[in-house]
């Protein structure tokens, strides 16, 4: 490497120091989106990008917190300025509603930082999937199919793994997250599978609804063992922390504050 | 003579109703295969075309070798043309009627007009007939004589035709299509079928359009590939793009897509004689430099937008976009994206108390009926049924009223809502709202399921 080459790279190194969000990376490093240690730990250090997760509410009500818990690794996986491609079928958007604007603006991404895809045909879900991993644009490409998604077989889960591998670049990551609206017992190529319900949130300060909790189920996971763990994920903050159960008994939701409030005073 | 008339003399004279509809169709068509020879094509209807060749005779070995080469085309086709080639539009379709069809050198049109009959300079019938019974008949008459009564007479509009004809006045045709700001064309003695092929040709063209678009210090927005079938049929496609394009190489992606879904609806057939690439919409695309810290990637995602819309349709991808509005369902649109491209990046960042969002992350297109219990008519839900499944509420924040907006009645539903963020024992967490304020806008208010929080 000549001379100019080394100041360049010198050059890139002091920027990555002061926007590390916009940092290039060296070529075989991997990246992976973290969530919780005990987490990290089964998954080899994170969420491997460059690959394929699938992700599959435990019921249909669930969609919601499916789609949330996506859209909290879209925005790890975006930083502050990374695109999010969504590519949902008509069809599904009828059934389970299409993302709402103002709401993914409060749980962490900004839906300026979302490109929508709608078609019709699941095929075609797949076909705009592996487009949106393979360009270096784009920090995530989020797909849904209805049912049990029964397109996205062993065959073309692998293409979209390919597909993944090779999206991995300086500022993107090719993570592709495959929401499906439906368990299955397909076979599939990606890397992990995720089973998704809600749990209870711990309630604020207020009184009102606490942060969006997850109940975790790792159904498969290439690099290590499955397991189970609730965790929440902090919008403000943009990070997932483990739920913590303060107190052993549960909090007393039923039973008025008023009377205790009479008692003490 | 009359059907009856006709009939008593052939008995199996075959009789067809006359269709104009029909009729202007087919001449469409023909004008759209007169495409190969310039741009600039118009109808002269009910049953002539204008074509402007100024400029594009020489392509053809000048205008003999184009006209002899249009009669041969189309006698291939089973249809006749008479074609005049003259200074004028007025003479050209004088002298194509009622005249020697041919070509009309340079500067003779007005010598050749001269003993045309006056019917020849497109007047009505009965301008034609007055003029007869003044024993003028011929465009000769009318020119040689003083101006001044034919106006009193009858009006501008003839002395208008003839100084047309006789090229004093000019005459611009109006082309039925869109002229591109630039194009490219290559021709094929064989026609070319594969769609390799094709693709390849508008790589090729494009490399001949950019420089074109480079000096004018533009890019294309609205590109439109002319597949020329050598038995007359023309497919157009067109592509948008949401930046300027100049780059070949990407025109060329853009089209595989568009053909890609287009399959059966652009037929090769025999294969295509001629393409030609037009950059119908051209907008300023100025250099930009790359960041230091390697490329920002912002023109692979434009190119991205322009695939996906190319295959699916520029409609279908789409770009959130905030709108001034507090109805739930109306606070969104889905923009375009190559329309939403100046939206300004910078979203609003809302701060809130709570720690979770108000706004679910999805909204159902419809709000979806549900069944609810509540301890009191107007109080917060315990219970809910949603799709058969009945689901127990743990914790309840609400009610968020949201008045509908009177100033906006067009929107027909004007009860008032009260939402309710519920959280259900297990935890799913819903957005339900109650319709109707309880006692004063409704008796029996109905319960909607509106969005799913995370």
């Amino acid at each position: 490497m000549g001379m100019t080459g080394l100041t360049l790279n010198h050059l890139r190194q002091t920027l990555a120091g002061i926007d590390p969000g916009n940092a290039p990376r060296l070529a075989g490093e991997e990246r992976l989106i973290g969530m919780t240690a005990p987490i990290d730990k089964a998954l080899g250090g994170g969420l491997a990008c460059g690959a394929l997760h699938e992700l599959v509410p435990a019921a249909p009500l669930y969609l919601g917190a499916a789609s949330g818990f996506g859209l909290a690794l879209a925005a790890q996986a975006a930083g502050r300025r990374g695109q999010v491609l969504w590519v949902t079928t008509e069809y599904a958007a009828g059934e389970g509603g299409g993302p709402y604007g103002p709401g993914l603006d409060l749980f962490g991404l900004a839906s300026a930082h979302f490109l929508m895809l709608r078609v019709s045909k699941p095929l075609d879900v797949l076909w705009a999937m592996e487009e949106g991993l393979r360009c270096r644009a784009l920090a995530c490409v989020i797909a849904e199919l209805t049912g049990e998604g029964a397109v996205a077989d062993l065959t073309a889960t692998r293409r979209l793994t390919l597909a993944a591998r090779d999206g991995i670049g300086a500022q993107n990551s090719g993570f592709g997250l495959l929401i499906r609206h439906r368990a299955t017992a397909m076979p599939s190529a990606a890397a992990t599978r995720w089973e998704i319900a809600p749990a209870l949130s711990q309630p604020d300060a207020y009184g009102g609804i606490g942060r969006a909790r997850f109940d975790l189920s790792l159904r498969k996971n290439r690099r290590g063992p499955s397991g189970r763990w609730i965790i929440e994920w902090d919008h403000h903050e943009r990070a997932f922390q483990p739920a913590i159960f303060v107190g052993l008994a549960a909090p007393a939701l039923d039973r008025s504050d008023r009377a205790s409030r009479v008692r003490t005073g | 003579m009359g059907i009856a008339d006709a009939r008593a003399m052939y008995p199996n004279l075959p009789v067809v109703d006359a269709d104009p509809e029909a009729d202007r169709r087919f001449l469409e068509a023909i004008a759209d295969w007169c495409d190969r020879y310039t741009p600039l094509v118009a109808l002269d209807s009910p049953d002539g075309l204008f074509l402007d060749i100024t400029g594009c005779a020489h392509l053809f070995n000048g205008e003999a070798t184009l006209a002899r080469d249009l009669i041969a085309r189309l006698t291939q086709q089973g249809l006749r043309a008479r074609v005049a080639v003259a200074d004028t539009v007025g003479g050209a379709s004088a002298i194509a009627r009622y005249g020697k069809p041919g070509i009309i050198p340079r500067g003779e049109t007005r010598a050749a007009m001269l003993p045309l009959p006056i019917a020849a300079l497109r007047v009505d019938a009965e301008t034609v007939a007055a003029l007869k019974t003044s024993g003028l008949t011929c465009v000769v008459d009318l020119a040689a004589r003083p101006r001044a009564p034919f106006a009193a007479r009858f009006g501008r509009g003839l002395l208008l035709r003839l100084d047309q004809a006789l090229g004093d006045v000019d005459e611009p045709i109006m082309p039925r299509l869109p002229v591109p700001a630039a194009m490219a064309e290559q021709r094929f003695p064989e026609p070319i079928a594969r769609e390799a092929d094709v693709l390849g040709t508008v790589e090729h063209l494009g490399r001949q359009l950019v420089p074109v678009l480079e000096r004018r210090g533009e890019g294309g927005r609205l590109f439109q590939l002319a597949l020329f079938r050598a038995d007359g049929k023309v497919h157009r496609l067109a592509i948008g793009t949401g930046a300027p394009l100049r780059d070949p190489a990407r025109m060329r992606k853009l089209f595989e897509e568009r053909l890609a879904v287009l399959d059966d609806a652009c037929d090769p057939g025999f294969g295509y004689d001629m393409v030609r690439l037009g950059a119908l919409v051209t907008e300023r695309c100025d250099p930009t430099q790359t960041g230091l810290a390697g490329s920002d990637h912002a023109e692979e995602l434009a190119h991205l937008t322009d695939r996906l819309g190319a295959r699916f349709g520029l409609r279908r991808v789409t770009r959130l976009v905030s709108q001034d509005t507090h109805i739930p369902e109306y606070a969104v649109a889905s923009v375009p994206a190559h329309a939403a491209r100046h939206v300004a990046e910078a979203a609003r960042i809302i701060e809130q108390d709570s720690l979770s969002s108000t706004r679910p992350i999805r909204l159902l297109n419809r709000p979806e009926p549900v069944d609810v219990t509540a301890q009191v008519p107007d109080g917060p839900p315990v219970q809910f049924s949603w799709r058969r499944m009945t689901y127990q509420v743990a914790q309840v924040e609400g009610p968020e009223r949201i008045a509908m907006e009177w100033w906006r009645d067009d929107r027909g539903n004007k009860l008032t809502r009260d939402y309710f963020r519920v959280e259900s024992k297990t935890g799913a967490r819903v957005w339900l709202y109650r319709e109707g304020l309880y006692g004063r806008e409704s008796g029996n208010p109905r319960w909607y399921l509106h969005g799913l929080f995370a």
